[in-house]
C-alpha cells in the first residue's frame, strides 16, 4: 500500500518537474524572443510582475482573469471528459453574455432578487443550447463536433455584433456610447470585491462552480459514468451506460459554464455587452486545460499562472510596448514542450527497460 | 545434408510485462516445409516477426544463409529473401488486387509515374507462374478472407522471397481452401526450391505438411523434431508441458425453460451487407449453446444483436421471455443478461482506467457503492474491487494499475469478474479465451460451467472448436449467416462438424444454399 | 428584379473565385494530411503564418516572388514542427493543432508589432503584390472572358495544383505510399517503406500549401496582412477536405461552393443585408454540410440491407 502511494506520487512528481521545467524553458524562450526583437527581457519580465500583482487594484485584474481562464478551463475539461471537445465556448460565452445582460435590461425596475436569478437562468439556457446543437449532431449523427463548434463561434459572434453594433437591433440609445447594449441596471451588477478592479463577486460563483466541477467529475458516479465514456465509447455503451445522454449532458453543462462566463463578464464589471467581450479567452483557457491534462484541480492553480502572464503581458504592452501577445506565445510553448517533454521520457523508459532485460538475460544464461 | 538458411541464436524478446521469447535457438533448412507450432502466446509470431524484421530483438543473433541480419526493418527482410503472410493482412482495402501486390516496387512510366496497366500485367504473370487465380482489378475490401491470402502470398512471391512465412494460414480458411493452399506450398518448395515456415496450432495440419516442427512454449523452445518422428499426441504434450491440462469439468443440473430466444433475425455488418440471415435459437436455462462458425460467417453480428450492440433488420429476440429488440445494451442488461465481447480491448475494458473503475462500472449506482446514486464510496469500491480481484485470480499489478498495462489473460479476467459478478440468468459469451494464457483458460472454462451449474443460460461463441465441444450442451454450425446444423454434445465429432461449418447441410438440410 | 441583378451576375462568380482561392490552396493541403491519417487542424495558423512571412518579405525584399518563397520556406518549417509532434512523438493532434493556432496567432501579432511597429493590421505601399494574368485573346470571349481574365496569378496556379495533388495521390507511387499510410500503415510498413515518412512529407507538403494559402491572402487577395486574417479559412479548408471525402476533385468542387457561399455574401451587402449576417453564411453552410455528407453516406448503408432484404 505504502509503495502504492509511493509510486502516485513519483508518477505526479515526473509530471510536476515536467510541467515546472516546460514553464521555465517557455519564459526562457520568451526572454530570447525579447531580445532578437531588441527588447531587454528582464525589464520585459518586471513590466509583466508589477503588471499583475504592482497595486490591489491590477492584483483584482488578475484574479478576475484567473476566474476567467479557470471557468472556461474547466468548461472544456467537462465536456473532454466524456470525450466531447467543445471548442465553441467562445460562442456561448458571447450567446450567454448578452442573453443575461438583455434580461438584466428588460427586467430593469424588478427586484434583483428575482432579476438575478432569471439572468443567471438565460445565461445558462443561452450556453447550453448552443452547446447542445453540437453535440446531438455528434452523438446522433456522428458530425464532428471539433469543426462545428469551431464554426459556430464564427456565427454567434458575427450575430452578435451584428445585434449589437452601431445600427443593430439592441444597441444602446445611451448618448456618447458607439455599440453596445444598454447597461445593467446598477443593482443587478455583482459588487466589486476590490475597489476599481475587475473582481467582483463573481469570485464566489465561481467557486461555487469550480467545486462542483470537481466534485462532479472527480467524486461522482456520473463522473465516472463520464470518464469511461470518454476513454472508450464502445465500452461505454456495452456496458449499458446511456451514453448518449452522457455525452449531450457533458456538453451542454460546457456550454452553460461559458454562457455564464460571458454573463460573469458583464455583470462583473462591463456592464453592457459588447461585441468585444472576449478576446478569445476560451482558448485561452482551452489551453490552460490541455496543459494540465484536464485534471480540474490542476486547472484551477494554472488559471492563476495564465492570468498573472496575460493581465502582465497587456500591462508590460502599454508600459514599454512589447506586444502582449506574448502570453499566448509563452502559452502555447509550454504545450510544445510538454507534449515534447512526453515523447522524449517514453523513447528513454523504452531504451532503458531494453538494455535492463537484456542484462538480466546475459546474466542468467552465465548462470 | 541441406544447409542451414535461417538460423535463430538465443534469440530473446522482451515485450512490456511479457518476454515473448526466451532464449531461442535452433536453424531452418533450405527447401523444407518448416512448421512452428505452439499454444496461443507462446511466442511464435513474435519470432517470425523478429524474422521479418518487424521487432528488433532484445538480445540474441538472426543469421539468413549465414548472414547475420543487422538492421531489423522489413526493407531488410525483403532484400533478403524473406517474405510474411501475416494473421491479420497487410493489405489496403481500397487498392485494387494488382496494386497491393506491387506495392513498394510498381511498375513506372516516365521515372515517377505509375502504370497502373502493368500492374495488373504483372500480377496477370504471376497468376500464371503459380496457378494461384485472383482478379487483378478487384478491390481487396471486396473480396473474400480466402482470395486476401493470396492476394498476400503473391505479395511476397512478387518481391522475389525465397522465405515465406505464414502466420496461421488455415485460421480463417475453409477445408477445401486449407487443402489448395497445401497444394501451393508444395508447388513452390518442389518446383521454386522455396522454403516455407508455417505457424500453427492445428497438429493434423503439421502432419500433412511439413517436414520438420519445432514447438514452442511460453516464449521458450521445447524441441525440434523432424515431422516423420512425431505423432499429434507427442506434440500436444510437448505443446502444454508435463502437466496435464483440460480435466474434464463435471456439467449437473437439467435444463430449465428457456431464457434467450431469437426468431428468425437478420443483421447487417459494418458495410450494411446482411450477416446474420435468418437465424433462430433457443437457449435454456442450465444449458451452453455453443455456436460453431469460421470466423466472419455472422456469429460476430448475431452476437452484437443479441447485446443490443447492433441494431436488427428484421425478426426479433427474446430475454428472460421479455421482447429485447430495439432495446440498447444498458435496457437488455436490465432484463438479466450479461456479455463478454469478443474484442476486449476494443469493447470489454477501458484501457486508460484502473482495474477498479473496470470491474465496478454498471455498478455504480448500487447503494453500496454511492450515496444517493452520485456520491461514490471509494472505501468500498476498494474492497469490493479487491475481493473480485482475489476471487478472479487477478495478477499483474494491484486494483490501481491501469487495465492496458495487464496481460491479454489479465485483462480478459478483469472482464470475466465484472460480467460474471452482475449475477443474471443469461450469459452471452463470445472469444471467451482468444489471446489468452492457457492457465487463464483453464479458469474462465471453469467459471463458465460454473455459471451453468448455477442456472444460466450461457450462450457460447468461439473460433476454438476444444472450447466449443468442452463446454457445450447443444452446438449449432453457421455458415454464410444461416444456420446449417444443430447437434448434442457428443453426437458429433471436430471433423463432421467443420463439414457443416463450410456451407453443408446434413440430411434435413434443404437445398436453398447454393 | 434590379436587385437581383445586383447580386447575380459576373461579379459574383469572380468573386467565388477569388475568395475559393486561399481555401482550396489550404484544403489541398489538409487532404494530404487526412490521406495519411492526420488529423489536421492546425492549418488555420499555418496560413497565418504564410500571409505573414509573404507580407514581410515582399515588403523588405520589394518582390512578391520572394515573399511566396518564403511563406512556402515557413510552411515546410512548420509542417515538419507539426509532424514532429504528431507523427514522431505521437501527440495528440487535438491538441497540437489548436497550440499551432495559438502560437501562430500570438507569433504573427508579436513580430507585427515589434517589427513593423504597428497594431492590427499591417499595410504599405511598398508590399509588393502579386500579379495578375491578363490574355488579350480572352476579352473577346463573352463571360467567361472577364471571368478567367485579369485574376490573380494564384488562381491559375491553383487549377494546376489541384490537377497536380490528384496526379500524386492517383497516378504515382509515392501518392499510393501516401494514401496506405493512412488508411494501413502496417501494410506499407511490411512492404518496407515508412508510414511515418509518408506522413511526414504529407504534413510537409501542407505546410507548403498553407503557405501558398497565406501568401495569395495577403500578396493576391489583398495587399497587407491583418490580425487573424486567416478568419477560420483552415478550420473551413479542413471542413472541405471532409465533405470532398479527401478527394482532390471534389474538395475543389467543396471549396469553390464555400468560395460561392462567401461571394454571395459580400454581394447580399450591396442590397442593404448586414455584412455581420451575410458572415455568418460561410459557417453555417458548412455544418450544414458536413450534416448533409455524414447523413447521406449513413442512409447509403441502410439502403443496402434494405435492398438485400427485399430480394429474400
Amino acid at each position: 500500500m505504502i509503495t502504492k502511494i509511493k509510486e502516485t506520487l513519483l508518477e505526479k512528481k515526473s509530471y510536476l518537474i515536467s510541467l515546472f521545467l516546460s514553464v521555465f524553458a517557455a519564459l526562457l524562450i520568451g526572454a530570447v524572443l525579447m531580445i532578437v526583437t531588441g527588447y531587454n527581457p528582464i525589464e520585459g519580465y518586471a513590466a509583466m510582475l508589477k503588471g499583475a500583482f504592482g497595486s490591489s487594484r491590477v492584483f483584482g485584474n488578475t484574479m478576475a482573469k484567473m476566474l476567467t481562464l479557470c471557468l472556461t478551463g474547466l468548461a472544456m475539461a467537462v465536456g473532454s471528459q466524456a470525450g466531447m471537445f467543445n471548442v465553441g465556448g467562445e460562442g456561448q460565452l458571447f450567446l450567454g453574455g448578452l442573453a443575461a445582460t438583455m434580461t438584466a435590461v428588460y427586467l430593469q425596475g424588478v427586484s434583483p432578487f428575482i432579476a438575478v436569478p432569471l439572468a443567471f437562468i438565460s445565461a445558462a439556457v443561452a450556453g447550453g443550447i448552443y452547446a447542445w446543437i453540437p453535440a446531438v449532431l455528434k452523438v446522433k449523427l456522428n458530425v464532428s463536433e471539433v469543426i462545428t463548434t469551431i464554426m459556430l463561434n464564427s456565427v454567434a459572434i458575427y450575430l452578435c455584433t451584428y445585434l449589437t453594433n452601431s445600427s443593430g437591433p439592441l444597441r444602446t440609445h445611451d448618448r456618447g456610447v458607439m455599440a453596445g447594449t444598454d447597461a445593467v441596471p446598477k443593482d443587478f451588477m455583482f459588487e466589486q470585491v476590490i475597489a476599481r478592479s475587475n473582481l467582483s463577486t463573481a469570485i464566489v460563483y465561481s467557486a461555487v462552480i469550480a467545486f462542483l466541477c470537481w466534485y462532479v467529475m472527480k467524486k461522482t458516479s456520473v463522473g465516472l459514468e463520464m470518464k469511461i465514456t470518454g476513454e472508450n465509447e464502445r465500452f461505454a455503451f456495452f456496458s449499458g451506460l446511456s451514453k448518449d445522454k452522457i455525452m449531450i449532458g457533458a456538453m451542454v453543462a460546457s456550454g452553460v459554464i461559458c454562457g455564464l462566463v460571458g454573463m460573469f463578464e458583464v455583470f462583473g464589471y462591463q456592464q453592457r455587452f459588447l461585441p468585444s467581450i472576449s478576446n478569445e479567452f476560451y482558448f485561452d483557457g482551452m489551453l490552460v486545460a490541455m496543459i494540465m491534462n484536464y485534471s480540474p484541480l490542476g486547472i484551477i492553480l494554472m488559471s492563476f499562472f495564465f492570468a498573472v502572464i496575460d493581465i502582465g503581458a497587456n500591462a508590460m504592452e502599454l508600459s514599454i510596448g512589447i506586444s502582449g501577445e506574448l502570453s499566448e506565445i509563452i502559452f502555447s510553448i509550454i504545450i510544445f514542450l510538454m507534449a515534447a517533454e512526453g515523447g522524449i521520457s517514453k523513447a528513454i523508459q523504452e531504451r532503458q527497460t531494453r538494455r535492463k532485460v537484456r542484462a538480466r538475460l546475459r546474466e542468467e544464461a552465465r548462470q | 545434408m541441406q544447409d542451414s538458411i535461417v538460423r535463430f541464436e538465443n534469440v530473446s524478446m522482451q515485450f512490456p510485462g511479457v518476454l515473448a521469447n526466451d532464449r531461442v535457438s535452433f536453424d531452418i533448412k533450405k527447401g523444407e516445409v518448416f512448421a512452428l507450432v505452439g499454444e496461443n502466446g507462446a511466442g511464435k509470431s513474435t519470432l517470425m516477426n523478429i524474422l521479418y524484421g518487424i521487432h528488433e530483438p532484445t538480445d540474441g543473433a538472426v543469421y539468413i544463409n549465414g548472414r547475420r541480419i543487422e538492421k531489423f526493418n522489413p526493407k531488410e527482410a525483403i532484400s533478403m529473401g524473406v517474405g510474411m503472410v501475416h494473421q491479420h493482412f497487410m493489405l489496403v482495402p481500397s487498392f485494387t488486387v494488382a496494386q497491393n501486390i506491387v506495392m513498394s516496387k510498381e511498375p513506372r512510366k516516365l521515372g515517377v509515374l505509375y502504370d497502373l496497366k502493368g500492374a495488373n500485367r504483372e500480377t496477370e504473370r504471376l497468376v500464371k507462374e503459380y496457378g494461384l487465380e485472383v482478379e487483378p482489378e478487384a478491390k481487396v475490401g471486396e473480396i473474400s478472407v480466402g482470395l486476401q491470402q493470396r492476394v498476400e502470398i503473391l505479395k511476397t512471391l512478387y518481391r522475389g522471397a525465397d522465405i515465406l512465412i505464414l502466420d496461421e494460414p488455415t485460421a480463417v480458411l475453409t477445408p477445401q481452401e486449407t487443402e489448395e493452399l497445401f497444394t501451393v506450398i508444395r508447388k513452390i518448395v518442389k518446383e521454386k526450391q522455396m522454403t516455407v515456415i508455417i505457424i500453427t496450432h492445428k497438429l493434423y495440419e503439421v502432419m500433412s505438411i511439413s517436414d520438420r516442427v519445432a514447438v514452442m512454449r511460453r516464449g521458450k523452445l521445447v524441441g525440434v523434431e523432424e515431422t516423420k518422428n512425431v505423432n499429434e499426441r507427442i506434440l500436444a504434450s510437448m505443446m502444454v508441458g508435463r502437466e496435464v491440462l483440460f480435466d474434464h469439468i463435471e456439467r449437473t443440473g437439467e435444463p430449465g425453460e428457456v431464457m434467450i430466444k431469437a426468431d428468425d433475425i437478420y443483421v447487417a455488418d459494418n458495410r450494411g451487407l446482411l450477416a446474420v440471415n435468418g437465424v433462430s435459437l433457443e437457449v435454456k436455462a442450465g444449458e451452453v449453446l455453443g455456436i460453431a462458425a469460421i470466423e466472419g460467417n455472422g456469429q460476430s453480428e448475431l452476437v452484437e444483436a443479441l447485446t443490443g450492440m447492433r441494431p436488427l433488420q428484421r425478426g426479433s429476440f427474446y430475454i428472460c421471455g421479455t421482447k429485447a429488440d430495439g432495446m440498447n445494451p444498458g435496457q437488455i442488461r436490465k432484463l438479466g443478461s450479461a456479455h463478454i465481447p469478443e474484442d476486449r480491448v476494443a469493447t470489454g475494458v477501458s484501457l486508460q482506467s484502473t482495474i477498479t473503475d473496470n470491474l465496478i462500472i454498471g455498478k455504480e449506482k448500487l447503494p453500496a457503492f454511492s450515496k444517493y446514486k452520485l456520491h461514490l464510496k471509494q472505501s468500498s469500491i476498494a474492497r469490493y474491487a479487491r475481493e473480485l480481484a482475489e476471487k478472479f485470480d487477478l495478477r499483474g499489478g494491484g486494483i490501481n494499475t491501469r487495465a492496458g498495462d495487464l496481460s491479454g489473460g489479465n485483462m480478459q479476467k478483469v472482464v470475466v469478474a465484472r460480467e460474471f459478478s452482475f449475477d443474471t440468468p443469461v450469459l452471452i459469451i463470445a472469444q471467451p479465451t482468444r489471446g489468452v494464457d492457457i492457465g487463464a483458460i483453464e479458469f474462465i472454462h471453469r467459471q463458465i460451467t460454473d455459471k451453468r451449474n448455477q442456472g444460466c443460460a450461457v450462450l457460447l461463441v468461439s473460433a476454438d472448436l476444444d472450447e466449443i465441444f468442452r463446454l457445450s450442451d447443444r452446438i449449432i454450425t453457421m455458415f454464410e449467416g444461416k444456420v446449417t446444423g444443430e447437434f448434442k454434445s457428443g453426437e458429433i465429432d471436430k471433423m463432421e462438424i467443420s463439414y457443416y461449418m463450410t456451407g453443408h447441410r446434413g440430411e434435413e438440410g434443404e437445398s436453398r444454399d447454393n | 428584379m434590379s436587385q437581383l441583378s445586383e447580386v447575380f451576375n459576373i461579379g459574383l462568380l469572380q468573386n467565388t473565385l477569388r475568395t475559393a482561392t486561399p481555401v482550396i490552396l489550404a484544403a489541398m493541403g489538409g487532404l494530404l494530411t487526412e490521406q495519411a491519417g492526420i488529423m489536421n487542424i492546425g492549418m488555420d495558423g499555418m496560413i497565418l503564418v504564410g500571409a505573414f512571412v509573404a507580407v514581410a518579405f515582399s515588403f523588405a525584399c520589394s518582390s512578391a516572388a520572394m515573399g511566396v518563397l518564403m511563406a512556402v520556406l515557413a510552411g515546410i518549417l512548420i509542417g515538419i514542427f507539426f509532424a514532429v509532434f504528431v507523427v514522431k512523438l505521437r501527440s495528440d493532434e487535438f491538441i497540437i493543432g489548436m497550440a499551432l493556432n495559438t502560437f501562430a496567432a500570438g507569433l504573427t501579432v508579436y513580430l507585427l508589432r515589434s517589427i513593423f511597429g504597428v497594431k492590427g493590421t499591417f499595410s504599405d505601399a511598398g508590399i509588393v503584390s502579386l500579379p495578375t494574368v491578363h490574355v488579350d485573346f480572352l476579352d473577346h470571349i463573352p463571360v467567361l472572358g472577364p471571368l478567367l481574365n485579369d485574376n490573380s496569378i494564384f488562381v491559375y496556379i491553383t487549377w494546376i495544383l489541384v490537377f497536380l495533388t490528384w496526379l500524386f495521390l492517383y497516378r504515382t507511387p509515392y501518392g499510393f505510399w501516401l494514401r496506405a499510410s493512412g488508411e494501413h500503415p502496417e501494410s506499407l510498413e511490411t512492404a518496407g517503406i515508412s508510414a511515418h515518412k509518408m506522413k511526414f512529407i504529407a504534413s510537409i507538403l501542407c505546410g507548403v500549401f498553407c503557405g501558398f494559402a497565406g501568401a495569395h491572402l495577403s500578396l493576391g487577395y489583398l495587399t497587407m496582412f491583418s490580425e487573424g486574417m486567416s478568419n477560420s479559412r483552415g478550420f473551413i479548408a479542413f471542413a472541405c477536405v471532409i465533405f470532398g471525402m479527401a478527394n482532390p476533385p471534389k474538395v475543389f468542387l467543396a471549396a469553390l461552393l464555400f468560395g460561392f457561399l462567401q461571394a454571395l455574401g459580400l454581394r447580399l451587402q450591396n442590397v442593404g443585408v448586414p455584412a455581420d449576417i451575410t458572415s455568418t453564411i460561410p459557417y453555417l453552410a458548412t455544418v450544414l454540410m458536413l450534416v448533409y455528407i455524414v447523413v447521406s453516406t449513413d442512409k447509403k448503408k441502410k439502403n443496402k440491407a434494405k435492398k438485400q432484404l427485399e430480394k429474400i
